[in-house]
């Protein structure tokens, strides 16, 4: 059973290509991938984003049971700040990549994957006490847009009735008003350039998404778009990058798994650490434009090394790249690979991380 | 939209005959369901190819395709300019973006490829 946005009927009137994504129906292309990639470079464009869980998670003593459980430092994170990180298994492995935000003292925000919202939500509520009160907000109807690009601050200004989004840094997180609607917006995303998250009741965002759509220069974008520009910041994708058979060491996001607090798996990590990895996430562009793909094979010397993860056409670079898992001493910037797409070898250049490296996303003074 | 003067393949192909040597591209219709088209792998002049072998494959952001044959011969041309920018073949199926010229062993092989109003029509049966 496929499952609709409260924004699918606007998609259609769009003009979107519609696909299944994780039991979802949603916009894989408007007007064409590339034109909505350069655009989101360039201009300001609107994701809808409404398969993706919303949990609030509150109560007393929420923020020591969710420190417990996520590797971000629920007690350290200050009220109006966000922070990435993950679920892990026992073993390390990554049983869903988050957002978790804290909206006050006791009352947090946690952004999950939509393939993975169930199990995250049978997970958490085995590790969670019932001291806190866990509240799926997209079941009761709570949806999401991503507003991204390098206008989106001047796009979206004027729409906030209460509140100034402008003040916030990067991952920043508060309580505003759109037309005069409740809703909750966050500066983050998952494209690189400067962006915000808007999240509130569903006809509330079809309002809000009415109101962007009317706005001079705001295009909507599908997930084409969004994969190719998060494969250009090197962001994970879970299900691809990021699975229970990978921990978030081997996929080189060892900057978000703080020391300062104990989590489920971080026994495990600890061990990988003093071992070593035996693989790493790397990025890797080509000098051709054709693309490698998920599954792909990546040699060294005529011996298999690796795997790619994320493969295409990188709009910004104008040649192909992708991410991929390889043996952990191949992993320096100028290594040279090919990837064997089981129709042509590929040559392949290790990259560092971002392979785009011009994104807005942290910005200083967006108010300009 | 379905220009006259050419032949159409069941596989969205088109073939411009000229003598016996013919142009093959895309069609419209192939062009806009595959989206933005970032690479073609084009057949090397001097291949000789084989009636139904993929003769080009053409890459979009979120697919690829490969491009048959439509009868025996041997690859005189590959576009070098769709080679460079793969989007003509977007902007222009029928013109700028047409993929490569194979000389034909023999021409008369095509008689069952469709003509443009045959074409049409086999666009609205594959829509209904």
């Amino acid at each position: 059973m496929t499952q609709k946005t409260i924004l699918h009927d606007r998609h259609e009137q769009l003009g979107a290509r519609i696909v299944d994504f994780h039991g979802w129906m949603l916009p894989v292309q408007y007007e064409g991938v590339l034109a909505e990639h350069k655009h989101c470079r360039t201009g300001v464009v609107v994701f809808d984003t409404g398969h993706m869980g919303q949990f609030l998670i509150c109560g007393r003593g929420v923020a020591a049971e969710l420190g417990s459980v996520c590797t971000q430092n629920a007690q350290a994170l200050k009220v109006g700040r966000s922070r990435y990180g993950f679920l892990l298994n026992e073993q390390g492995g990554v049983l869903d990549d988050t957002i978790l935000m804290r909206l006050g003292e006791e009352e947090f925000l946690l952004v999950v994957n939509a393939g993975t919202l169930e199990s995250d939500l049978k997970w958490l509520m085995s590790h969670l006490t019932s001291a806190v009160a866990l509240r799926d907000l997209t079941a009761s109807g709570w949806a999401k847009i991503d507003l991204q690009g390098p206008r989106a601050y001047e796009t979206l200004a004027p729409l906030v009735t209460a509140g100034d989004p402008g003040a916030m840094g990067y991952f920043g997180v508060g309580r505003y008003q759109c037309l005069g609607r409740d809703c909750i917006i966050s500066r983050t995303g998952y494209t690189g350039e400067l962006g915000y998250e808007i999240m509130a009741d569903g006809e509330d965002l079809v309002a809000i998404f009415d109101k962007l759509m009317a706005t001079e220069g705001v295009k909507p974008a599908g997930l084409g778009a969004r994969d190719s520009l998060r494969m250009e910041m090197c962001y994970p994708l879970y299900g691809e990058e990021l699975t229970p058979a990978h921990t978030p060491l081997e996929a080189g996001l060892d900057v978000f798994l703080p020391s300062d607090h104990e989590f489920v798996g971080w026994e495990a990590l600890q061990a990988q650490a003093a071992q070593g990895v035996s693989r790493s996430l790397v990025a890797f562009q080509s000098a051709s434009r054709r693309k490698t793909n998920p599954g792909d094979k990546i040699l060294f010397e005529g011996n298999e090394v690796g795997v790619v993860t994320s493969g295409g056409f990188a709009p910004s670079l104008e040649v192909s790249a992708g991410l991929g898992y390889v043996a952990p001493h191949l992993t320096q910037p100028g290594r040279e690979l090919i990837v064997n797409t089981g129709r042509a070898e590929i040559p392949v250049t290790v990259c560092e991380k971002p392979l785009y490296k011009q994104g807005t996303c942290r910005r200083k003074d967006v108010r300009g | 939209m379905i220009p006259q003067g050419l032949l159409y393949t069941n596989e969205h192909e088109w073939v411009k005959l000229d003598g016996a040597v013919g142009t093959v591209g895309i069609t419209d219709h192939a062009q806009s369901a595959l989206g933005d088209i970032t690479f073609v792998e084009l057949p090397p002049a001097g291949k000789a190819l084989s009636k139904g072998d993929e003769a080009c494959v053409v890459e979009s952001c979120k697919a690829a395709a490969s491009v048959y044959t439509p009868a025996d011969g041997s690859v005189t041309e590959g576009n070098a300019a769709v080679d460079e920018d793969p989007s003509l073949v977007n902007s222009d199926p029928y013109g700028q973006g047409w993929l490569y010229k194979i000389a034909f062993t023999d021409a008369g092989a095509l008689a069952g490829l469709m003509n443009a109003e045959q074409y049409a029509q086999f666009l609205e049966e594959q829509e209904h």
